[in-house]
């Protein structure tokens, strides 16, 4: 076996992270089975895999035996496939395989009059790949689990023969004994089978694939999230993120030039920076310092907020004396706003990564993790932080995140927010000091990785001219061997 | 519904009536054949031969089988007298496929 191995023929299905998963795609006129409840999206991923064939010049049959076509149509179109235009040109055909009902039965039948149709149909297109939606509707006119068994094999006969690259759904409820034994067949039939899975955790729902058996061929074996983004779906393989991280990259300003000061020059490009404090500190101000400063040197901001609408940002930031209109109105910053628990973490990074495909910002401001929490549990937000930052850090984007902290604690709980400190390449606290007579603000820079950086708690004000230092901020201690260090630009 | 009756109790009267009666099949598998033979034997024995057998093979015509929605055969379809009855399967459970065709009762 070692080494002979030959690599099996496939064919790409183009459904983002998919073919990473599946070692390069579908095997080439084989069986895949994809089976998962109600909701998981086994019709998107069958019309998905079926569009990308068409547009690429496979043309493809798409048999449905539960939906209409009418409603097969349109479940493309909003997702931005035009079937009917595909129709037309004759790459797709949709074959409505509605099985006969109230029908009297008079002894044995066959499936041969649906193959003669999808034949004329596969023959007329010439198809290479077809899409059988919800068989489990077509085994379900027999009541012998025997015949359905032979019909089977007579349909994977005849699909196998046509040299076609098939993909059969089916619908799957986990506590039914008998469909079990059944799908236990159809498993042992197909070369390559995926389950989706659709969970609700903590009130949120999360979707997740997995691919169970690949005959011939190796296959990603973890559990992948997946969800359905504007173009169809799209699947997390996160398998070799940590690797691919880009290295810290030249500074870039804070936007306060006393912070500059305190950091040496400012953050590090494609660093993770964590800004923690209490409610009212100013995180957000200082998150929208930097994005304020960036976007007037041209660089673009993806901003994602779990805790505010835009509109109330951007009217708060007008306070302090940042405004943001004319960074949004010149593209250079987006908002992307969400309630935490409206679509869960997957969902969320979904529409993240969507968001930097098309965006491509140089800096992600993330407001805030504590906000994340509500996800769903602290896993999900923990998941959703850690493949994020994994994210942006292999694309080189700069990261800053805001995190609440309640009361006062140690530095060192405030930096673990959920959990995930080793990622985290600088911290900037900010908090309050009480004396007698007032309440006044200190930032303090807890960590900076790959930099120097001041020892100092520096007093601040919020002005609406924005954050101001109220004594003169202090550059980084110069230590032994660090002969030669600028000045700090004094 | 009661159209469907009045229907009903019109073609078991008209014994004189003709029938139309269209079987898809599939090749020359054992269903299709046996379906065949047992539609040619209800004929004589119910019918007196007042009938037309129409046979559509869907392997060789399958857009007959579109039209007609056809996805499981043998299939027998009562096109005339009205109301239109689809029966699936080789016909071999006779009594069943009579009663299907309203002409239960006139074997007697």
């Amino acid at each position: 076996m070692h080494g002979k191995r030959r690599p099996i023929p496939k064919v790409a299905t183009q459904i983002a992270g998919l073919d990473q998963i599946l070692e390069g795609g579908f095997p080439r006129g084989r069986t895949t089975l994809v089976c998962g409840g109600p909701g998981s999206g086994k019709t998107v991923l069958g019309l998905e895999f079926l569009c990308r064939g068409a547009m690429a010049g496979q043309p493809g049959v798409f048999v449905t035996f539960e939906e209409r076509a009418g409603a097969i149509r349109m479940n493309a179109r909003s997702m931005g496939w035009n079937l009917a235009a595909l129709e037309k040109a004759g790459k797709i055909a949709i074959v409505e395989a509605r099985l006969p009902g109230e029908e009297v039965r008079s002894g044995d039948f066959d499936i041969q009059g649906m193959l003669a149709i999808v034949g004329g149909h596969v023959k007329r297109i010439r198809a290479k790949r077809i899409v059988m939606d919800a068989l489990d509707v077509l085994l379900r006119i027999y009541d012998d689990l025997n015949r359905e068994r032979n019909e089977l094999f007579r349909l994977h006969d005849w699909l196998t023969d046509r040299g076609l690259t098939s993909v059969l759904s089916v619908k799957s409820h986990r506590d039914d004994a008998q469909q079990m034994s059944q799908y236990e067949f159809l498993d042992f039939m197909a070369d390559c089978v995926i389950r989706l899975d659709h969970r609700v955790v903590g009130q949120v729902a999360t979707r997740r694939l997995r691919v169970i058996k690949y005959r011939g061929s190796g296959f990603g074996t973890n559990e992948y999230p997946y969800v359905f983004g504007e173009h169809g779906i799209v699947l997390f393989p996160l398998t070799t993120a940590e690797l691919t991280h880009q290295p810290l990259g030249p500074k870039v300003s804070t936007g306060l030039k006393g912070l500059d000061l305190m950091l040496d020059g400012g953050f590090r490009r494609a660093s993770c920076v964590l800004i923690s404090g209490n409610s009212g500190a100013g995180k957000t101000t200082l998150a929208s310092t930097f994005a304020h400063a960036a976007c007037r040197r041209g660089e673009r901001v993806l901003s994602l907020n779990f805790e505010e609408s835009k509109e109330a940002l951007i009217s708060g930031m007008l306070s302090p004396g940042i405004d943001l209109r004319p960074a949004i109105r010149a593209r250079k910053l987006l908002f992307q706003t969400a309630m935490p628990e409206s679509i869960g973490s997957d969902g969320h990074l979904g529409r993240t990564i969507l968001a930097l495909d098309s965006f491509k910002p140089n800096h992600l401001i993330l407001d805030a993790v504590s906000a994340c929490l509500r996800m769903g549990s602290e896993q999900a937000a923990f998941d959703f932080m850690m493949r994020l930052i994994s994210v942006v850090k292999e694309r080189g984007i700069t990261s800053i995140l805001t995190n609440q902290v309640n009361g006062q604690t140690s530095s060192d709980e405030e930096i673990s927010g959920v959990g995930f400190s080793s990622v985290v390449d600088a911290v900037v606290q900010l908090r309050f000091v009480e004396t007698d007579q007032e309440v006044n603000r200190q930032i303090f820079i807890v960590k900076s990785r790959g930099s120097a950086h001041s020892n100092r708690r520096q007093a601040y004000v919020i002005t609406n001219r924005g954050i101001e230092f109220t004594d003169k901020p202090q550059p980084p201690p110069v230590r032994a061997g660090s002969a030669g260090r600028k000045d700090g630009g004094k | 519904m009661s159209k469907s009756l009045q229907a009903g109790r019109r073609a078991g009267k008209g014994q004189s009536r003709h029938y139309l009666l269209r079987l898809f099949i599939a090749g020359n598998g054992q269903n299709s054949q046996t379906a065949l033979a047992n539609l040619r034997g209800l004929c004589r024995e119910y019918l007196n031969g007042r009938c037309t057998i129409e046979t559509i093979d869907v392997v060789k015509d399958f857009e007959a089988a579109v039209r007609d929605n056809i996805l499981v055969t043998p299939a027998l379809i009562l096109v005339d007298p009205r109301p239109r009855v689809m029966v699936l399967g080789n016909l071999s459970d006779l009594p069943k496929v009579l009663a299907a065709l309203r002409l239960s009762g006139t074997e007697s």
